[in-house]
């Protein structure tokens, strides 16, 4: 991407007032969309994102410029302005990069430009047929297709110098039910790490049905009680709750300024002692999979909770230096557009013994979240909320009538707490996380869980 | 500005495309954030990007770069057209004439551009000292950040259409936690201005503290349905969250609730919701839209009645009226329908007035979970809340975290009365205290 001469004088550059530390970050990436809705191709666009950040330290202080002009001289002029920005009177010696090669864990099988864009279309056109053909309370179905391949170069003052690809393929669908008054909307939001051999993987028709049946189910819904109750949150994005109740509260971002609920609790019991919670980049083409992190550093597998014990926090570069735990491969930033901070990969609630039967069985009256919806978090309080998507009542320790229109919120320490059952049926959907380094695919993933009590925030 | 790109831009898709529109946007910006009185980031930005729009046999198609080598900016043409191919959207043209805007409002300050770093750094500083001080009980200051920025962009059409437009602008936010018997709260405060010398660090500080010390020792709220008053930053928050039921292309698509509705009721008599491109104190304000198309006020719901949507040139061909100039796209987007300065017009009372007007009244101050909690399409809300219990017009005490639910249809015509303490959000959304007759709370 960059002649390793120009990179060398960009690092010299930017450590010419006495930085720490100079990081060079260049990214060029093809971006294409194609937008279906009211039964037709709305939008189709395609475009290069193309642009280099130039980062120093001046012992706690990071110093962060980009560009879209990756000539030397609009290089060399960031580089002059993050140092100029602060001096000290250290001198680091002349770099020495070492190209150094990374062993990809996520093969590509097959390039999504390999596949005609009529293939694509057509692909989408059996979402939203079969999505239609449900029922007759279908009135709408949006459907996004998006492919992303990133690829990037790092070097930094260390003499790091590596290069990776990211390709990302993902389809969105919402299905909207209407009964002419009201409208209820189901959704899914499928996506790998990996090439159109995703696609190939994903029944079209399935798809587009499952977003059918959660729109219609839930227009035929009444509204969620209020108070507080027992709740059974289903796998796969119901490991939102765990992203937001804790995940984001163990970033080193929040932990570092002591702003975090858990700062200072390593080794401590801060969950339900049946909970283990892991943050894993090494997962095979998974949504939030990598090989490096933005920072350069390999990906691995983070044991964040063993067993209700708080194990260890995500841990960028500047975290590092700020709390003095280790790097954990979390430094991550959407692009060049952003300093890179530390940031969830796929992270999840590992499997319990419990059984799925047992837990629902063990309620009298509450509910159970089959899928959530989104949610969020103050790191600093810890209160978090997220959204049922479709949800029922459970009563006498069964299943009964869907309700609609509830989220749930608590509190971080509290809620990790209140969990006191962990089924065996983990699995992990995708999402897109964001936060200070722009928005990030993220991996949530849980199996079912049950939390003793929490607020609902229905309408009856 | 980037007169080579454009002529060359143009002279490729010569004779390729029916139509060519070009959008260029290039901008700086600069961000500063302190902590322990340390600098803890500084962040310059420098960006550009030019998107082309084609039309091919009505069909649009689009692509955008930024890397403005030659050949790139070929490649992007052509896959611009290619993309057009495979398009089933209606017929789109361009107009003829954009006809032009008398109104222009003044969106760039020369004195801003000037103010020195030195002076940026002091006044974010300034924001976590006085935060610090405002009360014993903040511990920790997880925001005190300034930033500005200036941003160019020219819009030009194979019709002759030839725009552009210069803003800057400067921010400041400080966020506060603040700590008492184990309990945790935050504040936040913000102002956003093209004067420097508005920004009062002691002021801003001071509220942020307030706003977090006040949620202190919150007691457990009682669920049920409750009168409720929004104050003026999360009514501007709830407006802007439902912004997209005026959205034409949504109407048209059977995707808003107020289909089939204009001329009609949708909210009580008190209520006047506009949409105002020309605003001095706005920061959304432009003469023309993402289109080239002039811009104005536009009265979206006056004394309760839907008098209009908001459209772009192809929503409004569709409905036979004209464009509202809410055309939006940004270099590496599509063009879509948004919101400028988009507000409810303020009432007559005072806050006090306004919060005395039922015996119980909870107050909500605090917001969370508006991506996932409200739905714009059905109109339904329930969504993290905290606030505080009004008896008789004395506050007697802040709510533990508790949640709202309704339906934002129903609770515009449940409207009840409008205060007179406008403000408008860091994204351009305006409003003033609202009474609602009563939400779902649940705590």
């Amino acid at each position: 991407m960059l002649k390793e001469n120009i990179i060398k004088k960009v690092l010299d550059k930017a450590l010419a007032n006495g930085a720490d530390f100079a990081e060079l970050f260049v990214e060029n990436t093809f971006n294409s969309s194609i937008v279906f809705n009211d039964d037709k191709t709305q939008n189709n666009i395609v475009g290069n994102d193309y642009g280099a950040g130039i980062r120093v330290f001046y012992g706690q202080t990071a110093i962060y410029a980009y560009t879209n002009d990756l000539s030397e001289k609009a290089l060399l002029d960031a580089a002059d302005a993050v140092s100029k920005a602060a001096k000290s009177s250290n001198n680091i010696a002349a770099i020495d990069l070492i190209k150094k090669d990374i062993k990809n864990i996520h093969p590509i099988l097959i390039p999504n430009n390999t596949i005609s864009k009529k293939d694509k279309i057509d692909f989408i056109r059996k979402i939203n047929q079969a999505s239609r053909n449900y029922s007759d309370d279908i009135s709408q179905v949006d459907i996004r297709f998006l492919e992303k391949d990133q690829h990037v170069m790092i070097a930094n003052s260390e003499g790091l110098m590596v290069e990776d690809n990211r390709n990302y393929s993902r389809v969105y669908v919402s299905s909207i039910a209407s009964n002419g008054t009201e409208k209820q909307v189901g959704g899914e939001g499928p996506g790998r790490f990996a090439g159109y051999e995703f696609f190939n993987s994903i029944d079209p028709a399935a798809l587009g049905k499952e977003t059918a049946r959660v729109a219609v189910t839930m227009l035929h819904a009444d509204y969620a009680p209020s108070g507080k109750l027992p709740v059974i949150i289903n796998n796969g994005f119901g490991g939102v709750i765990f992203h937001e109740a804790c995940g984001h509260s163990l970033e080193t971002t929040s932990v570092a300024r002591g702003a975090s609920v858990f700062a200072g609790k390593l080794g401590e019991q801060i969950a339900y002692k049946g909970l283990t919670a892991v943050d894993d980049g090494t997962l095979p083409n998974e949504w939030g999979s990598e090989n490096i992190d933005d920072e350069g550093m390999k990906t691995q597998k983070t044991i964040l909770i063993e067993n209700g014990i708080l194990k260890s926090y995500m841990v960028d570069r500047m975290g590092s230096l700020k709390t003095g735990y280790d790097r954990t491969g979390n430094g991550r930033r959407q692009s060049f557009k952003f300093a890179p901070a530390s940031r969830m990969r796929n992270t999840y609630i590992a499997n319990g013994q419990d059984k799925f039967e047992d837990m629902i069985g063990s309620i009298d009256n509450g509910i159970y979240a089959a899928k959530m919806g989104g949610g969020s978090v103050s790191p600093g309080t810890g209160d978090f909320n997220f959204a049922v998507a479709e949800g029922y009542l459970i009563i006498n320790g069964k299943i009964a009538e869907p309700v609609r229109g509830a989220t749930l919120i608590g509190n971080g320490a509290d809620a990790l707490l209140k969990v006191s059952m962990i089924s065996d049926n983990m699995e992990m959907a995708q999402g897109m996380c964001g936060s200070v380094s722009g928005s990030i695919p993220t991996n949530v993933g849980q199996p079912a869980i049950k939390i003793n009590e929490i607020i609902i925030g229905g309408r009856k | 500005m980037y007169n080579k790109e454009f002529q060359k831009i143009f002279e490729y898709a010569k004779g390729k495309a029916d139509e060519t529109e070009i959008l260029l946007s290039v901008g700086t910006s600069f961000s500063v954030k302190i902590n322990e009185q340390n600098v803890e980031s500084f962040n310059y930005a420098d960006s550009k990007g030019i998107g082309v729009r084609v039309i091919v046999k009505g069909k649009v198609g689009y692509a955008y770069t930024e890397n403005f080598d030659e050949d790139t900016l070929n490649i992007i043409v052509d896959n611009a057209i290619e993309n057009a191919k495979y398009s089933e959207s209606d017929d789109v043209v361009f107009l003829d004439k954009y006809p032009e805007n008398e109104q222009k409002p003044n969106v760039f300050s020369e004195e801003l551009a000037k103010v020195d770093v030195k002076e940026k750094i002091r006044l974010a500083k300034a924001l976590e000292k006085y935060a610090k001080a405002a009360d014993k009980r903040i511990f920790n200051v997880p925001y005190a950040v300034y930033g500005d920025g200036k941003n160019f962009s020219r819009l030009a059409n194979s019709k002759g259409l030839d725009r552009s437009d210069t803003q800057n602008y400067a921010y400041a936010y400080v966020g506060t936690l603040a700590q008492e018997n184990n309990d945790k709260r935050m504040g936040m405060e913000f102002l956003i201005t093209r004067d420097f010398n508005k920004f009062d660090a002691k002021k801003l500080a001071e509220s942020s503290a307030k706003k977090s010390t006040d949620l202190l020792n919150g007691q457990p709220a009682v669920s049920g349905k409750h009168p409720v008053v929004f104050n003026n930053e999360m009514m501007a928050t709830m407006l802007s969250t439902f912004s997209s039921v005026f959205n034409a292309k949504l109407v048209q698509e059977g995707k808003s609730l107020l289909k089939g509705k204009m001329g009609e009721r949708v909210a009580n008599d008190c209520v006047t919701i506009v949409d105002d491109d020309l605003r001095a104190d706005g920061f959304s304000s432009s003469a023309f839209d993402s289109e080239g198309y002039p811009t104005e006020k536009t009265i979206l719901v006056e004394n309760g009645i839907l008098k209009s949507y908001l459209h772009n040139t192809i929503t409004a061909r569709k409905d036979k009226v004209q464009s509202t100039g809410n055309g939006a796209r940004g270099y590496k987007g599509t063009l879509g329908i948004s919101t400028s300065n988009f507000l409810i017009e303020p009432g007559k009372h005072n806050v006090e007035e306004l919060i005395s007007k039922h015996d119980k009244i909870i107050e909500i101050v605090s917001l969370q979970g508006m991506h996932s909690g409200a739905n714009p399409i059905s109109g339904d809300f329930s969504l993290g809340a905290q606030g505080f219990l009004w008896e008789n017009g004395i506050r007697k005490h802040s709510i533990k975290p508790f949640t709202v639910s309704g339906n934002f249809l129903q609770m515009m015509i449940d409207v009840e009365a409008i205060a007179d303490n406008f403000k408008f959000d860091m994204s351009s959304n305006g409003a003033s205290a609202v009474l609602v007759k009563e939400l779902n709370i649940s705590g």
